[in-house]
């Protein structure tokens, strides 16, 4: 299994990578084309809108497109994010795989971190890796609604927000399964085994 | 609010664990890699290498240690000390770092502070204030394993750093540090009173109670270090005793 990983610099991919080589070659890109013909792709939840979708730039359609035909892939808080038509952490589009906007929390501590239960589950990924607990660091959260299903939840200071989502076959992960200890990576790996057994 | 946090704290110097007191009298207490894989096995909710090594050359050792414990260690991992520059922010996050805590050079150059955040995100920016009481009741910023007085009034510091980009603050107590009666608890309380980012009670901690009263004022984590690794403390114990007092708790399979 060739799992890519887009790695644009901005941060640590290191854990998720350690995780993901134990069920597939990884690779890191910042090649559009590379990423979209591995098994997986991955979209990792380091740095900020703005910088992950000008380094993208003009292949961010291409990527798009795959996303919409069927291209597997793990995208996780900041990579999940980008999905999305736009969002208020930044002023350049997203992906637009799906339809919305990202909003900033609502809450009174901001960013968001630390360890939320994770709960609503219908999410495969989480009956099988028996992951109760979910590490977050983040400021923005994404729509409930719209043509993706939200298959998890978190309550954080009473608003309640998508811990995870699927589309097409896109897992997104709102918390960090690469740092929720073992359920996480019994997570990511579940994800892997579905989309490429 | 997240669950009450748990996060360990190493000392690193030269790829070695070592504990002092007062920011004095170093001494080796083991590897920080196996530390941080048992801690993590105990329940620790995140894991800080604070790399304490002098000398320029000795600096990579950290990343080493950083390197090898997140090929095995999957909680959030924090770099600090040490780091000058995005370069050294950018390396410590290469290592297997998820956040870097900014020490006495954000201090001198407080530009570093934004270069970071606006780099990797507010989320990745956590900002260590070294906290000295001051004969007037306030305190004071200290720098350089607190020898280093620089006039800066903490609250101010704080209000600051969040300005600048940090997403979290570090908040030592550098009167408390290695003595074991507990955090500054007006400290925790004046800094949380002025910022809404989350912030790390550090510096003192000696009991569970000592845990539990820094999230009674405020604190989002506390901070333990030498009371763990000295065995006074286990990390479910400390857990038990927060949700008897009604706080939440992230727990694990094998602890209560």
């Amino acid at each position: 299994m060739k799992i890519a990983i887009f790695d644009d610099g901005a941060g640590n991919v290191h854990s998720l990578e350690k995780v993901l080589a134990a069920a597939g070659d990884v690779v890191h890109e910042r090649d559009v084309a590379a990423l979209c013909d591995a098994d997986v792709a991955v979209l990792p939840g380091v740095g900020a809108f703005d910088t992950a979708m000008s380094r993208l730039s003009s292949d961010a359609a291409r990527l798009a497109d795959a996303l919409s035909d069927g291209l597997a892939c793990l995208a996780i808080c900041l990579g999940m994010q980008l999905l999305f038509d736009r969002s208020d952490e930044g002023e350049l589009d997203g992906l637009g795989v799906l339809p919305g906007r990202v909003q900033q929390l609502r809450t009174r501590r901001r960013p968001h971190i630390g360890w939320e239960v994770v709960e609503n589950a219908t999410e495969p990924t989480l009956d099988a890796s028996g992951l109760r607990w979910g590490y977050y660091a983040h400021g923005y959260s994404c729509p409930s609604n719209g043509l993706h299903r939200v298959t998890a939840t978190s309550r954080i200071e009473g608003q309640v927000i998508p811990a995870t989502i699927r589309a097409n076959r896109i897992l997104g992960v709102q918390f960090h399964p690469e740092k929720s200890s073992a359920p996480g990576t019994a997570m990511v790996r579940a994800f892997l085994e579905e989309v490429a057994p | 609010m997240p669950s009450a946090r748990l996060i360990v704290c190493l000392d690193v110097r030269d790829g070695r664990t070592v504990k002092g007191t007062q920011f004095e009298d170093l001494v080796e207490i083991g590897d920080p890699v196996a530390m941080a894989a048992a801690y993590e096995a105990d329940g620790a909710d995140e894991l800080v290498f604070l790399d304490i090594t002098a000398s320029t050359e000795g600096r990579s050792t950290v990343l080493d240690v950083a390197e090898r414990t997140a090929a095995s260690v999957f909680i959030p991992l924090v770099i600090g000390g040490g780091i000058r520059t995005l370069d050294d922010a950018r390396a410590a996050l290469n290592a297997g770092a998820d956040k870097v805590c900014l020490t006495s050079p954000a201090v001198e150059r407080p530009e570093l502070i934004g270069e970071v955040a606006a780099a990797f995100g507010a989320q990745c920016t956590v900002a260590n204030l070294d906290a000295a009481r001051t004969e007037s009741g306030s305190w004071e910023v200290r720098t350089r394993m607190a020898t280093g007085r620089t006039g800066l009034d903490v609250v101010d510091w704080a209000v600051e750093c969040v300005e600048r980009g940090a997403g979290e603050l570090l908040v030592t107590s550098v009167d408390r540090d290695g003595t074991r009666s507990g955090y500054d608890l007006e400290l925790l309380k004046a800094v949380r009173d002025a910022v809404s980012v989350p912030i790390i009670a550090s510096g003192g901690a000696g009991t569970a109670a000592h845990v539990i009263e820094a999230f009674e004022v405020g604190a989002d984590a506390a901070l333990l270090a030498g009371a763990l690794h000295d065995g006074t403390l286990r990390i479910d114990d400390v857990k038990s005793a927060m949700l008897d007092a009604g706080l939440r708790v992230r727990t694990t399979a094998g602890s209560s």
